[in-house]
């Protein structure tokens, strides 16, 4: 019945492999095989986004995702982001705008802006609202939230425009 | 959430051999998101999961009738490929409408629509539109095929006219020209939250007329019901105060609302009675 | 305020943990895995209150891969006397022979796999032998069923002592205060006033579940905790072993937020004791479900009395205060005491009685959270202001300036209230919300209305901080500390401090996270203390660190003045880079207990938390629905050490009292818990912050505290609720007396007044 598998997908750019048991989640699996902490759970229901990782290019809760199902899949998690010690422009909105306070809802966050920003550029209020709501940051840092999406599209559109 | 197997068959042959029409601790697994948290509250405790994600064909893709007269919707298709499809946000904006307030960006990226639909859950916002559009499900199963109305998968709470061993293959949604929708989601406790009562529109308006109209509401009650009683003071009236309060009336008359956490049943039914209003009076203004 | 330029004190330094953040390298326990660790799985009681007929862990025990099922009767093998608590010794580490709450923890499944100790779990099987159960707490001031047979108050509160021993009552402790004579007061007023209000059962909900992790072997303990407070929790786990505080080691890395849950001890004694009976390490990490057993924060009910002259002056007022402490005392005792000597509100009132009471129930257990209890009076206080402002025909904001406490008058205590900002804040409030203006009302099915509130609190006391400032041989600085990092930026402003004394950059400061071993003493991270009293200790440590370098260049026969760099120092006293120097210093700020019988104290706070709310509302009347559409907080935080910190803490502080304001409840059902999971218990979200939303401190300074600042954390939970109430009240005319606000309250209460009331609930 219940029998070990092991998975290949691409983790963060790299061709990796996994012996895991079918009821393993995914953050389970980035945790204990791959010792990354940016995902990780909290609500376990899929409702705060703490455990968001991409799977093939779109986010998706970490939590509910059985991990077999990441066979073949591209995974791109928070770890990913920095190029050496360079951040990620969305990571240093956030921490230009103060977007955070405990920071343990702020991975999650941040790559729900990366794709955020890839849907909507330059998002208006109300977008960046309806885009989030699937993210609970309890220590309510959400104004400084969406000043750093502001910022991080400004400096997007910016870059974008002196390419 | 120990102790079972997930496999992954390419075929819908080897899918009915894995799938068993007896053992309810074998189910098919569309994005998994429902049964997920039943497993993690132990409520479900499968001994094997049958994955639909390598069945191709009819199971995925959205496809628009040459004539305009419908759309195919595979059953894995996700809720993300809905909201972000150029043909069904033209022709169903309704789809697009409801979408947004659905659960959240991460849940829609893996939300099948045929596990949606098999859930069965009084409370999703997706089945009372698709009811209110008309819309036709192709189950299959190791003995044959049958194309429903999507309301008669629907049997009661949690519950489905679905055999342990048939799949929803696929949707079948007319687009029906002159006709306008809309789904109103009514939450009381948050404004994101599930659905004190959803209620979804379909109408054919000539003006304030209302030629032909279908209502569905759900999360009140049990199952996504057709409200036939209101459907019939509307149907062929001119829309003003008088016709929409008896429309209320009827509407609260023919369904059985109880009280739970989102509110009490006095509370529910009134709030029943002014969106029913509300939301004809919207379709209106968005027809003139 | 006019100070010299700084380049720490008043800078919105960024967070010096920011990039470990925003990358995901932050260290959590939630994340910790020790080599040979086990994860603990709790099975949990069915029943509000029975005793225990019997145990049947069989099933569970013979599941392959489970290592242990844990009783309260494996427990006493490693800790005879298994009952803990920070007031009272009520609490069981598992239940003993009752279980007083459904959701109350009865044994522990270890298992190397936390999936199959879940599992396990579900095997387990109790019988009950079920009581009478007692949930709200008036009726549990008089009720026949008793929670605890005797009431255990810890000796660490000395003040508590004579309630030892205590039978036939649900009541822990009664606080009482009497100021002039209330009931001559009442007599002679042109009007009096009389209204109770309630508050409802809420969750902290830190992001991260609370997690414990213990590790003991050859006599040692460590523990790696998510705690506010470290040092309370080696002191009591060593009380519980019979061991001294040295061989119980603490250690604490960032916590996933707090709020004031993660206080005294919770999960830590219990992985002690499985750490102890199974011989290697052990974690319990709670999921989010379980988190609502854990603790809570008080529901309480406030009859409040004030007697009033046609000039709006307030002669006397009564306050009879029952707290709803739930299964275990834990720190209710003092919730009680501190938030009821504010509970007459920040007025100047000639006659006072405060009667104050935790109680007991079947419920999950209540203690600390954000505001210590002040939102929950203020609830009351302030809502019941509005209602004699409205019968008087008053403005709402000048009846409350005209009774304000001023700086230099005596507070109900005694205590000559300094630095507190009250009228300042209530003034900006008032000024944001163009409150001379006329509002645009609305007609037709929306109304509009605006709301306004002041509260204050005090502070926990007497209570101290240690801090160590280590300059090490290269001159850089580390800085030893018992405060916990959880989000409020104390990392951060713990330097500046340090650095502002020692003349440094704060990002330089290497600020050491709680580590008993290592860092001092600290009471504990909470009741916005850190600033003030860390804050003077870590300025006082620096001082000590200066000294000792003047001392060293003296005895190096250095001229005063010489300003050698203190490498150089180093390198004359031992020939090469080597040493330290060490500054060290504790505080603890003047206290005087209250009198037993009256209350009266001429110290009874180190300084006094202010804030003041105001809302704008818009409400649809034919739904009840409706929509916060501007939302004002004005503090009193001192000078502003960090402004950006500050200003993030008033505006997630306010965030988290919106939530206990529109959404946020517990709901039970005989007993039971039925909405204990983020999916049902609705916590704010981006879509309910406010259009215009704007969170300001007044320009003020707390002028004994450290550069002249003091704590921010809790100061905007205090007045917002009362603020929202009572602008519902101005725009359709119903006042709500229990929180949370929600739609359908608002409607039946709509109904009701026009005389066609809605069916049952
Ligand atoms: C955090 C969160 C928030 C949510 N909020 C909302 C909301 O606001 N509104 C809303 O409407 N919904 C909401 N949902 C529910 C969500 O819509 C459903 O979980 C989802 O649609 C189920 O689809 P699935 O593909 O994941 O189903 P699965 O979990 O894969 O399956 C669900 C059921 O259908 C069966 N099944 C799956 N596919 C098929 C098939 N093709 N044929 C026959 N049987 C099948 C399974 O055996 C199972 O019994 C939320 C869910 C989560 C996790
Ligand atoms: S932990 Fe996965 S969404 Fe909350
Ligand atoms: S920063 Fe603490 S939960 Fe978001």
């Amino acid at each position: 019945m219940s029998s070990p598998r092991t998975i290949r997908f691409t983790l963060n750019g790299e061709p990796v492999s996994a012996t895991i048991m079918p009821h393993e989640t995914l953050v389970d699996v980035l945790q204990h095989r791959f010792d990354l902490r940016g995902a990780r759970e909290s609500c376990g229901q899929g409702l705060c986004g703490c455990c968001t990782v991409h799977v093939d290019g779109k986010p998706v809760s970490g939590c509910l995702f059985l991990a077999v199902f990441a066979d073949g899949a591209r995974v791109d998690t928070v770890e990913g982001l920095a190029r050496g010690d360079a951040l990620d422009p969305v990571q240093e909105a956030f921490i230009e705008a103060g977007a955070f306070q405990c920071g343990f809802c702020t991975p999650g966050f941040v790559m729900m802006v990366k794709q955020l920003l890839k849907e909507h550029p330059e998002p208006t209020d109300e977008e960046v609202r309806h885009y989030l709501t699937g993210n609970l940051c309890r220590c309510s840092a959400y104004p400084e939230i969406l000043d750093a999406v502001k910022l991080a599209s400004a400096r997007q559109a910016e870059a974008a425009r002196r390419a | 959430m120990t102790g079972f197997e997930i496999v992954e068959p390419e075929s819908l042959e080897e899918a009915f051999r894995l799938l068993d029409p007896e053992d309810p601790a074998v189910r098919p697994i569309g994005g998994g998101t429902a049964l997920m948290l039943m497993m993690k509250a132990q409520i479900y405790k499968p001994e094997r999961l049958v994955s639909l994600r390598r069945l191709d064909g009819r199971f995925s893709g959205i496809d628009i009738a040459a004539d305009g007269s419908g759309f195919r919707i595979g059953a894995m298709t996700t809720f993300s490929m809905l909201e972000h499809s150029p043909a069904i946000r033209r022709h169903l904006p309704v789809i697009a409408q409801t979408m947004k307030t659905l659960a959240n960006v991460r849940v829609r990226n893996v939300a099948s629509v045929g596990g949606n639909l098999a859930h069965a859950d009084p409370h999703l916002d997706l089945p009372p539109v698709w009811v209110a559009l008309g819309a036709r499900a192709v189950v299959v199963g190791p003995r044959g095929e049958r194309t429903i109305p999507v309301e008669a998968i629907f049997e009661g709470y949690y519950e489905t006219s679905l055999a342990n061993d048939e799949l929803i293959a696929e949707l079948e949604v007319p687009v029906r020209a002159g006709w306008d929708a809309l789904y109103v989601k009514v939450t009381t406790r948050a404004a994101h939250d599930w659905p004190a009562l959803g209620l979804a529109v379909s109408a054919e308006l000539e003006g304030r007329r209302i030629r032909d109209l279908r209502l569905v509401l759900s999360a009140a009650v049990d199952k996504p019901t057709r409200l036939a009683a209101a459907e019939a003071v509307l149907r062929g009236a001119e829309i003003g105060p008088a016709t929409l309060r008896a429309a209320g009336e009827a509407a609260v008359a023919e369904t059985e609302i109880e009280s739970d956490s989102r509110g009490s049943a006095a509370y529910k039914q009134h709030l029943l009675r002014v969106h029913l209003g509300r939301a004809i009076e919207a379709l209106a203004a968005k027809r003139v | 305020m006019a100070r010299t330029a700084s380049r720490n004190i008043g800078q919105s330094i960024p967070r010096l943990e920011a990039r470990e953040k925003v990358t995901g390298r932050a260290e959590y326990v939630h994340h910790l895995r020790l080599p040979g660790m086990l994860y603990g799985k709790i099975f949990r009681s069915t029943v509000p209150h029975a005793r225990i007929k019997s145990v049947d862990v069989s099933a569970a025990q013979a599941l392959e891969g489970v290592y242990r099922v844990v009783t309260i009767d494996d427990i006493r093998e490693a800790i005879p006397h298994p009952y803990y608590g920070p007031a009272f010794h009520d609490q069981p580490i598992l239940a003993d022979g009752k279980v007083r709450f459904a959701g109350e923890p009865v044994a522990v499944v270890l298992a190397a796999d936390p999936h199959i100790a879940q599992e396990a779990v579900g095997l387990i099987s109790a019988e009950y032998e079920e009581l009478p159960a007692v949930f709200d707490e008036v009726e549990a001031m008089s009720s026949d069923v008793l929670v605890h047979d005797v009431l255990k108050p810890a000796a660490t509160f000395p003040d508590l002592k004579h309630l030892a021993g205590r039978t036939g009552t649900n009541v822990a402790l009664d606080y009482h205060l009497l100021r002039g004579d209330p009931e001559a007061g009442f007599a002679a007023a042109d009007h009096v006033f009389e209204h109770t209000y309630r508050s409802q059962q809420v969750m902290h909900i830190p992001m991260e579940p609370f997690v414990s992790v213990a590790d003991a072997a050859d006599g040692r303990l460590t523990l790696h905790t998510a705690s506010q407070s470290p040092s309370f929790v080696r002191i009591e786990i060593a009380r519980l072993l019979g061991w001294p505080e040295n061989r119980v080691r603490v250690k604490v890395p960032y916590l996933g937020g707090g709020f004031g849950g993660k206080l005294y001890i919770k999960l830590e004694a219990l992985v002690t004791a499985l750490s102890l009976v199974a011989r290697r390490p052990v974690k319990v990490a709670l999921t989010m479900e379980e988190q609502f057993f854990m603790v809570t924060r008080h529901p309480c009910t406030f009859t409040i009395k004030s007697g009033v002259n046609k000039d709006g002056t307030i002669v006397a007022r009564t306050c009879k205060v029952v707290w709803n402490g739930g299964a275990y005392a834990d720190i209710g005792p003092r919730v009680t005491q501190k938030a009821g000597f504010t509970s007459a509100g920040p007025y100047d009132i000639e006659n006072v009685e405060i009667h104050s009471y935790a109680v007991y129930t079947n419920r999950p257990p209540c203690g600390a959270l954000r505001g210590f209890g002040a939102p929950q009076t203020a609830w009351a206080y302030e809502c019941h202001m509005d209602e004699i402002a409205e019968a008087l025909g008053m403005d709402k904001v000048a009846f409350r300036r005209k009774n304000l406490l001023q700086n230099g008058r005596p507070q109900a205590t005694g205590t000559i209230v300094q630095d507190a900002a009250l009228e300042q804040a209530l003034d900006q409030v008032a000024d944001r919300l163009n409150w001379n203006e006329p509002l645009d009302r609305g007609d037709g099915r929306i109304r509009r209305g605006r709301g306004i509130a002041v509260g204050f609190k005090g502070i926990t006391a007497p209570t101290t901080s240690v801090a160590i400032v280590n300059l090490y041989a290269d001159g850089s600085c580390g800085l030893y500390i018992s405060t916990v990092e959880m989000g409020q930026g104390s990392d951060t402003v713990m330097a500046q401090i340090a650095a502002e004394v020692l003349d440094m950059d704060a990002a330089a400061i290497k600020v050491v996270h709680p580590d008993t071993d290592v860092t001092p003493y600290d009471m504990g991270t909470l009741g916005s203390r850190s600033t003030f009293h860390m804050g003077t200790a870590v300025r006082l440590a620096a001082e000590d660190a200066r000294k000792k370098i003047a001392e060293l260049a003296r005895e190096l026969g250095l001229p005063e003045g010489s300003n050698l760099p203190l490498p150089e120092l180093f390198r004359r006293k031992y020939g090469m880079q080597a040493g330290n120097i060490i500054g060290t210093a504790s505080f603890i700020p003047k206290y005087e207990k209250p009198d037993a019988e009256t209350g009266h104290s001429r110290n009874a706070t180190p300084f006094w938390g202010v804030g003041a709310s105001g809302a704008e509302v818009e409400v649809d009347t034919e739904t009840g629905h409706y929509r916060i559409t501007k939302l004002v907080n004005v503090a009193d935080v001192g000078t502003a050490l960090n402004p950006k910190l500050v200003q993030v803490q008033l505006s997630g502080a306010g965030i988290m009292q919106l939530g206990f304001t529109t959404t946020e409840e517990m709901v039970y059902r005989d007993g039971q818990l039925t909405n204990g999971s983020l999916a049902d218990y609705k916590i704010p979200t981006l879509l309910d912050i406010p259009p215009e939303f704007i969170n300001e401190h007044v320009d003020s300074e707390q002028k004994d505290g450290p550069f002249g600042g003091k704590g921010a954390g809790e100061s905007t939970t205090i007045a917002l609720s009362p603020a929202i109430g009572n602008a519902l009240f101005d725009a359709v005319g119903v006042r709500l007396t229990d929180l949370p606000l929600t739609p359908e309250k608002i409607f039946r209460a709509l109904c009701e007044a026009n005389g066609t009331p809605l069916a049952g609930e």
